[in-house]
């Protein structure tokens, strides 16, 4: 039986956009527990704060006000480097358009976090073919994006948010622009890496996707209206 | 990440764009290429002027009226001063004569060859590098005996007579109050003039004929206006210049009047090269100013490139690109250009220095010196256009980066 643990623990989470004079509230007083492990659906029509959200969860942006822990730590008043270092140890971003390195080889995209993270170029290179070989591209290594599918395409951007092992992988739209037999695969790949115990937060509008997850999550006006588990929910303690 | 992964990024990133990256470094190319050529020819026109004064001799001076003080007569350089002056330094003075110089030209046929006709003594050839090539030079005997014997200029020779074997032969020289006929004693090797013929200009050909000679045909009566010294090596020329104005201002009862003048070689050469040294200074900031453009060039790659790639730097700074990561990706992209706009510059500098100085028949003098700050100074542009655009790069909010298209 898996440990669980708190993976994100947000508290009255606020957050106000400033445009000009006024004042835009993106978030009101949000609060969210997501145990490890869980696969989380995050869903609402645009506007409803769930951009905002994913880029507060991804260490991307900062709260105006409220407490963002993630894995134990506070991270809700990090400096930017502070939050990179973060967003590289512990998230793994996968994106609606994929945002490879279109200059650089399957390879190499998936060695860039570990370029930051200070990792040496051997075991780059072999932990890179490992997490190529997890999501089915061990014959596509030294394909630049544009010789890669959709699907392969985003394949490789998961690759890539697996290989430093992070606390939890982010998805935005990871299906959207991909016709549906890649996204199911996708979708497929998401599910067998939370068995194996991830956690994964997917934001989509699409409620079949959504419901592939555990639990799904809906957002309207910057506050969370609906949080229930679906018929896919482990019995958890 | 460490520096040589920025590197290699780097080098990616200038070799996927080859086209641009070479342009970006033309004006680096350019700027660093012409300072190393004009500071070059500096040196090496420097060099040739120190080797022109070696050939004239480093240890010539000449003491004389100063015409400012408005000399009189009886302050001339008499015969005798010169005899006490030879005797009291004849450790010093290698050799030592008065000049009297006038322009003429002699006609062959239509054709009028300028000279310059000179009435020295015996002890010219030990001041002025002359060597014979037929016949001798002047001998004290000539000058006793007024001898109209002349020593001409090799191409004299040539023009007039259309050979060299010329001794014994009559030239006639046209000087302002008439013509004088002189009997050819001898043939100087040529000498060649310091620049060539530049512009097509050519130095009037020399005649020397003995100074009583000379002095008769211009109604002087043994008083001087000037000296041509050559000391011996090792000879402090101004400190012995000094001693003999005070022993010609004691002779003549003008001690103080400051009535004599004094030039030698060596400050004049000091003189020269301090002019070279600022030309050169002054040309290669001039040229500095194109490195200074090429500079602004980079920088204005550099921030198209940044505005371009802004996607792949929200990439990098979502997966975790520190504000040092990024900065140093751009840095040591922009260096990286300026440096190798540098190293192109430098071998295309010295190739052209090289070309110009088989032209113009310059040692090539490309210092070392010149490189190295060359180097420097490419990098240097590199680092200082480099990092604002380094900077901008840096501090993009990853979000609005990564929603760039």
């Amino acid at each position: 039986m898996k440990q669980v643990l708190r993976m994100i623990r947000i508290q009255d989470l606020v957050k106000v956009y400033k445009l000009g004079e006024i004042e835009v509230k993106a978030l009101k007083n949000v609060n969210l527990h997501i145990k490890a492990a869980e696969f989380t659906s995050v869903m609402g029509p645009s506007g409803s704060g769930k951009s905002t959200l994913m880029n507060i969860l991804g260490c991307l942006d900062r709260p105006t006000s409220g407490y963002y822990y993630l894995d134990q730590i506070q991270v809700d008043r990090m400096s930017p480097d502070e939050l990179a270092e973060i967003r590289n140890k512990k998230i793994g971003f996968v994106f609606q358009s994929f945002n490879l390195l279109s200059r650089s080889s399957a390879l190499k995209n998936v060695e860039l976090p570990m370029l930051y993270a200070g990792v040496k170029p051997n075991e780059r290179k072999e932990r890179a073919v490992e997490a190529l070989e997890k999501v089915g591209l061990s014959d596509r290594l030294h394909h630049k994006p544009n010789e890669l599918s959709g699907g392969q395409r985003q394949r490789v951007a998961i690759a890539r948010s697996l290989v430093n092992n992070p606390s939890i992988i982010l998805a935005d739209e990871p299906t959207g622009n991909l016709d549906s037999k890649s996204g199911i695969e996708i979708m497929d790949i998401f599910e067998r890496l939370n068995e194996e115990g991830t956690t994964i937060i997917l934001v989509t509008h699409e409620p079949d996707i959504a419901s592939m997850a555990k639990r799904v999550i809906h957002f309207k006006d910057g506050e969370m209206v609906d949080d229930h588990e679906t018929g896919k929910a482990e019995v958890s303690v | 990440m460490n520096l040589l992964e920025s590197v290699k990024i780097a080098l990616e990133a200038i070799f996927s764009n080859k086209m641009r990256s070479l342009l970006t470094m033309l004006g680096i190319i350019i700027g660093i290429s012409s300072v190393i050529i004009i500071v070059s020819l500096g040196h090496g026109s420097q060099q040739m002027i120190l080797k022109e004064f070696e050939s004239f001799g480093v240890n010539r001076a000449y003491l004389g009226l100063s015409w400012r003080e408005n000399p009189r007569l009886r302050d001339y350089i008499s015969k005798d001063d010169i005899n006490i002056l030879s005797e009291a330094f004849s450790k010093e003075i290698k050799g030592m004569s008065p000049m009297v110089s006038d322009s003429g030209k002699v006609i062959k046929r239509t054709e009028e060859i300028r000279v310059e006709l000179s009435g020295v003594n015996e002890e010219f050839n030990k001041i002025e590098n002359i060597s014979m090539k037929k016949g001798r030079f002047l001998l004290e005997t000539d000058m006793k005996t007024r001898r109209s014997a002349a020593v001409i200029d090799e191409k004299l020779a040539l023009k007039v007579f259309g050979r060299t074997d010329v001794l014994e032969e009559e030239i006639t020289v046209d000087l302002r109050n008439g013509q004088e006929t002189f009997i050819i004693i001898g043939v100087m090797e040529d000498k060649p003039a310091p620049f060539g013929n530049l512009g097509g200009y050519e130095p009037p050909l020399a005649i020397y004929v003995p100074i009583t000679n000379m002095e008769q045909m211009l109604g002087m009566n043994g008083n001087y206006w000037g000296l041509e010294i050559n000391f011996n090596k090792g000879v402090n020329a101004n400190q012995t210049l000094s001693r003999m104005i005070s022993i010609i201002e004691r002779r003549h009862n003008s001690e103080g009047k400051n009535l004599y003048i004094t030039y030698t070689a060596e400050s004049e050469l000091q003189m020269v090269n301090q002019i070279m040294s600022i030309l050169t200074l002054v040309v290669g900031a001039i040229a500095a100013i194109s490195l200074v453009v090429g500079g602004i060039g980079v920088m204005n790659i550099m921030l198209v490139s940044v505005t371009e790639r802004t996607k792949e730097i929200g990439i990098r700074k979502a997966i975790g690109a520190k504000y040092k990561d990024v900065m140093m990706q751009f840095l040591v992209e922009a260096i990286i250009i300026s440096a190798i706009g540098g190293i192109i510059g430098i071998l295309f500098g010295i190739l052209i220095s090289a070309i110009i100085a088989v032209i113009i028949g310059f040692p090539p003098a490309v210092s070392i010196i010149s490189i190295l700050i060359a180097t420097l100074f490419s990098i240097s542009v590199g680092i200082f256009f480099g990092f604002y655009p380094a900077r901008k790069a840096s501090k993009m909010d990853p979000i609005n980066a990564l929603r760039y298209e």
